[in-house]
């Protein structure tokens, strides 16, 4: 037992934090969502098995909040990897020194307080002659609720475009300098070697950011909540993750139906536990863990 | 790339361009915080001074401004030593020591980096009542904290793999204990590592927003983003103050950025190289 | 295909204020394979890739024939190259990297078969053209860079550095085929290598740099008979010359007490004079003690103690003396080399 004392005095906090807000809040989760806790019952709640999950099926909103979902992740994801690729290209395609100001500018939506960063949406977005987008469209609107989906997708893709920027400018300067030279022997123009090179090579960075935006984007309600809160309306912008919270925990209703929105939660754990596996024996993880090559502690 | 196209100019006027929406809405923020009235980007009313107010009296029922600054200010630097000493620690072991389940712990941790955390915070709200956390600035710390840790730990376990073996032998043989050996040699060699995690966590924790947002109810908890979405989320919204406390406390975060982009690129593309 | 010639003129390559490359003057024949030899740093890749458009000149002009193409992009130029690391594209199969410069050319399906498996059978790759480079050997990577390079049948033939990934055993293999390839297609080549036995086993001429310039241009006898100067000297022929650095008289080269009778009466003033270890015997006139015996196998090199400094003596493994004894040392006299106070070669 002396012998583990190190790794054991090492890793004791990390462990603590993780099991309490990671692995006891996935099971609570699940535990909660076969019960009727709400705000009546939230002492003493009572064990209803899949009754959360029944409700779910027969809310005759279900299928407006799914195709919400679809809408939301499905272009805010067009928008993030398209425009982080188109950025991370040009950004690479011109003299360092600018292209690093350009991705440092790109990192600015970033690093913003998010409740600052939709501060000044609202800002962007209102009548004239206050609002530069109605300055720029000569519309006067109010465009939060005149498009709020168009808002909500840019105001999102201009923070997650900068995920892929980064991801896949670091991918081609991971290419050897020497294949841009063969290409360009070999008789190709930049555009050629871009597609008939650079993209095809880029081809895992693509899938990973993909595959990792899209589980973050499905769970992701933050610039929702502080840009529309679901509105304009009844559902209007209303996606799973973002429903799942208000039926648990705001007062929108009145009536907080905390087990309703667990279960809408669990499926959403559910899923994440499933794709972070799946991420898992993608990567290659033997490679990652050497063993040590110290035999004591 | 490392061969220039020959009509790179126009390719960096395009991607120019295409930054604009995001320098507009910086400059926005400035104008609006300082102007009395602003069209599109255009100040059309003199300076006006007024709407900074917030930072002598308290506007509404709002507490005072010291008290949401100081908690943010708590909040983000507990976060970011926490994150930055526990996630060494763990990846310290993961990296240099030999135990049991090693390879699963790393699994583990690798799992919860992709994990979106979001997806927990109502059972989150539902345990921090019944740990007696809720409406505390600890329970949102420890929260906080431990969601940046898989991340951290990740990007740490990184560097630690970078260091030298022999090093560390030489270490063991000169009589050092693994304790000692992680503070006083292996920790300071990583400083990059330190420096990146540290930063990373301190602005995520400044402006985290829905985790107060959820787990705070009193005004006397307020972080800065409450504080300053106290301001957005009325029936009509006076821009004219929200845009002065949004510049306010946006201003550490603009003023870092202005100094240190490169450091910041680096940080983000995955910790510090160099 | 007939190859064409290549001259540069005051070539000039600046990389910020570090001076790569200085006004380069250099005349390739045409069908000729030329080695641009030298260490790490001289220049030599520098004006290949200049050649090859990759790199801009700062001044100075490439003329291929009479046409001049230091304006041109690389695909205008019409070279071929081999890369050191090979450079072929990870995520195509060997047939797809072959068929590169064709495909952007836009040629044919049906030739592109046709040339492809021409080269390819010509080097010997035909049976893996299906596999990516990843899953072939080194040896097979670097014939299908070879074969990336020949096969849009260019003017020049560029070639970095392509053996000094391989084993030494496929190296020596290589170094032939790639000769022959070159002499039977007749396609003007320049070959970068820091290898002089690569340089002197392949190349009907080569082109000695140091610190971004050119030392000498000269056929590999004349490289070694008669180096221009001490740098070349030293850099050809192992193991290297010995210089003497001293001072010439009245027709004698004098080095301390040393003083050695020179066929040119009238040079004067400082000086060096070199002698190949290979050159020099240890029956001669000269006293010298012998300091380190290394047996070589079919030679053994000795090294000599003379007046303050190392001279070494290539000698028969019959001939070999004992460590700490005082031998004669003799030299060809018809095989000295004389250098003046610049280094610069002066006689014979």
């Amino acid at each position: 037992m002396r012998r583990y004392s190190a790794p054991l005095v090492f890793l004791l906090p990390a462990t603590l934090l993780i099991v309490l807000f990671f692995v006891a809040p996935a099971v609570t989760t699940l535990y909660l969502s076969l019960t009727d806790i709400s705000t009546i019952t939230f002492r003493h709640p009572s064990w209803i098995g899949l009754g959360n999950y029944y409700s779910l099926l027969r809310d005759p909103f279900i299928g407006r909040i799914l195709l919400n979902t679809a809408h939301y992740v499905g272009f805010t994801l067009l928008f993030n990897v398209g425009m982080g690729l188109l950025l991370a290209l040009l950004t690479s395609s011109v003299r360092e020194r600018y292209g690093n100001q350009i991705r440092a500018v790109w990192l600015l939506p970033r690093i913003l307080p998010p409740v600052v960063y939709v501060l000044i949406w609202q800002g962007l977005s209102r009548e004239a002659p206050y609002g530069l987008i109605s300055d720029l469209l000569g519309t006067s609107r109010n465009w939060i609720t005149a498009q709020p989906w168009n808002v909500i997708v840019l105001a999102n893709g201009l923070v997650g475009a900068s995920f892929g920027m980064l991801l896949f400018t670091s991918a081609i300067r991971a290419i050897p300098q020497d294949l841009f030279f063969a290409a360009a022997v070999d008789g190709a123009t930049t555009g050629q070697t871009v597609r008939r090179v650079v993209l095809p090579l880029l081809r895992w960075p693509i899938l990973f950011v993909t595959a990792y935006q899209t589980l973050s984007l499905l769970t992701s309600f933050e610039y929702i909540l502080l840009l529309t809160n679901g509105g304009p309306g009844f559902y209007t912008t209303t996606v799973w993750s973002l429903h799942a919270y208000q039926s648990a925990l705001s007062n929108y209703f009145g009536n907080v139906q905390f087990g309703l929105g667990a279960a809408m939660a669990a499926v959403l754990v559910v899923i994440g536990i499933a794709v972070s596996l799946f991420y898992l024996r993608i990567f290659n993880f033997r490679a990652l863990v050497g063993e040590p090559k110290v035999e004591i502690n | 790339m490392p061969l220039l196209p020959p009509r790179w100019r126009l390719l960096f006027l395009v991607v120019a361009a295409l930054s604009l929406p995001v320098i507009a809405g910086i400059v926005w923020l400035f104008l609006t915080g300082s102007f009395d009235e602003v069209h599109g980007l255009v100040p059309t009313g003199p300076l006006a001074l007024k709407r900074w107010r917030f930072l002598w009296e308290s506007i509404g029922n709002r507490p005072p401004i010291h008290v949401p600054l100081l908690n943010s200010m708590v909040f983000s630097v507990v976060v970011s030593v926490v994150v930055v000493t526990v996630a060494s620690m763990a990846a310290y072991a993961i990296s240099r020591l030999s135990f049991p389940g090693r390879s699963m712990y790393l699994g583990l941790v690798l799992m919860l980096h992709a994990f979106p955390a979001v997806s927990l915070i109502i059972a989150i709200f539902y345990i921090l009542r019944l740990l007696g956390l809720f409406d505390t600035l600890t329970g949102v710390i420890l929260v906080k904290a431990s969601l940046d840790l898989p991340l951290g730990i990740w990007l740490m376990k990184g560097f630690f793999d970078s260091l030298s073996w022999e090093m560390e032998m030489a270490a063991l043989v000169d009589g050092m204990s693994r304790w000692t050996l992680f503070w006083k040699i292996a920790l300071p060699l990583v400083r990059p590592g330190v420096l990146a995690l540290g930063t990373f966590s301190l602005l995520s924790a400044w402006g985290e927003f829905i985790l107060p947002f959820t787990l705070i109810v009193s005004t006397r908890s307020w972080t800065m983003a409450l504080y300053l979405q106290s301001f957005i989320g009325e029936v009509f919204t006076d821009y004219r103050v929200a845009a002065a406390v949004g510049l306010f406390y946006a201003l550490p975060v603009i003023v870092l950025f202005l100094l240190g982009q490169r450091y910041l690129l680096n940080v983000y593309s995955g910790g510090v190289k160099g | 295909m007939k190859g064409i010639s290549v001259r540069l003129e005051g070539l000039t390559k600046h990389f910020g204020k570090v001076v790569a490359l200085q006004a380069l003057d250099l005349d390739i024949r045409a069908g000729e394979m030329v080695a641009f030899l030298g260490p790490s740093g001289c220049g030599k890749t520098t004006t290949l890739l200049m050649i090859a458009g990759i790199y801009q000149s700062t001044a100075g002009q490439i003329y291929f024939n009479e046409r001049r193409v230091d304006h041109l992009h690389p695909r205008d130029r019409d070279v071929g190259m081999v890369f050191q690391s090979y450079a072929l594209y990870p995520h195509l199969i060997l047939f797809e990297n072959i068929a590169f410069p064709l495909r952007l050319k836009r040629t044919p399906q049906a030739e592109i078969e046709q040339k492809v498996r021409q080269a390819a059978d010509l080097l010997g790759i035909g049976h893996v053209l299906d596999r990516r480079p990843a899953q072939v050997s080194g040896g097979q990577q670097q014939r299908a860079a070879l074969a990336r390079a020949l096969i849009k049948e260019p003017q020049v033939l560029l070639l970095d550095e392509p053996l000094s990934n391989l084993d030494a055993q496929i190296r020596l293999q290589a170094r032939g085929e790639i000769r022959r390839l070159q002499q039977q297609i007749g396609v003007t080549s320049i070959l970068v290598t820091h290898d002089q036995a690569e340089a002197l086993a392949m190349a009907d001429r080569i082109a000695v740099f140091s610190m971004g310039k050119l030392q000498q241009l000269a056929t590999t006898d004349d490289l070694y008979l008669r180096p221009a100067n001490v740098f070349v000297a030293r850099f050809v022929g192992h193991p290297p010359m010995n210089l003497l650095e001293g001072g010439f008289e009245n027709g004698h080269f004098t080095m301390g007490t040393l003083s050695i009778p020179v066929p040119s009466g009238h040079l004067k003033g400082g000086g060096s004079l070199g002698i190949r270890p290979e050159d020099a015997t240890l029956d001669g006139e000269v006293p010298a003690r012998v300091v380190v015996i290394e047996p070589l196998g079919r030679e053994t090199l000795v090294t000599l103690r003379l007046g303050e400094m190392d001279f070494k003596v290539l000698a028969d493994q019959a001939a070999r003396p004992t460590l700490g004894t005082e031998v004669r040392l003799g030299y060809r006299r018809d095989r000295v080399h004389l250098f003046d106070q610049a280094g610069k070669r002066v006689a014979p």
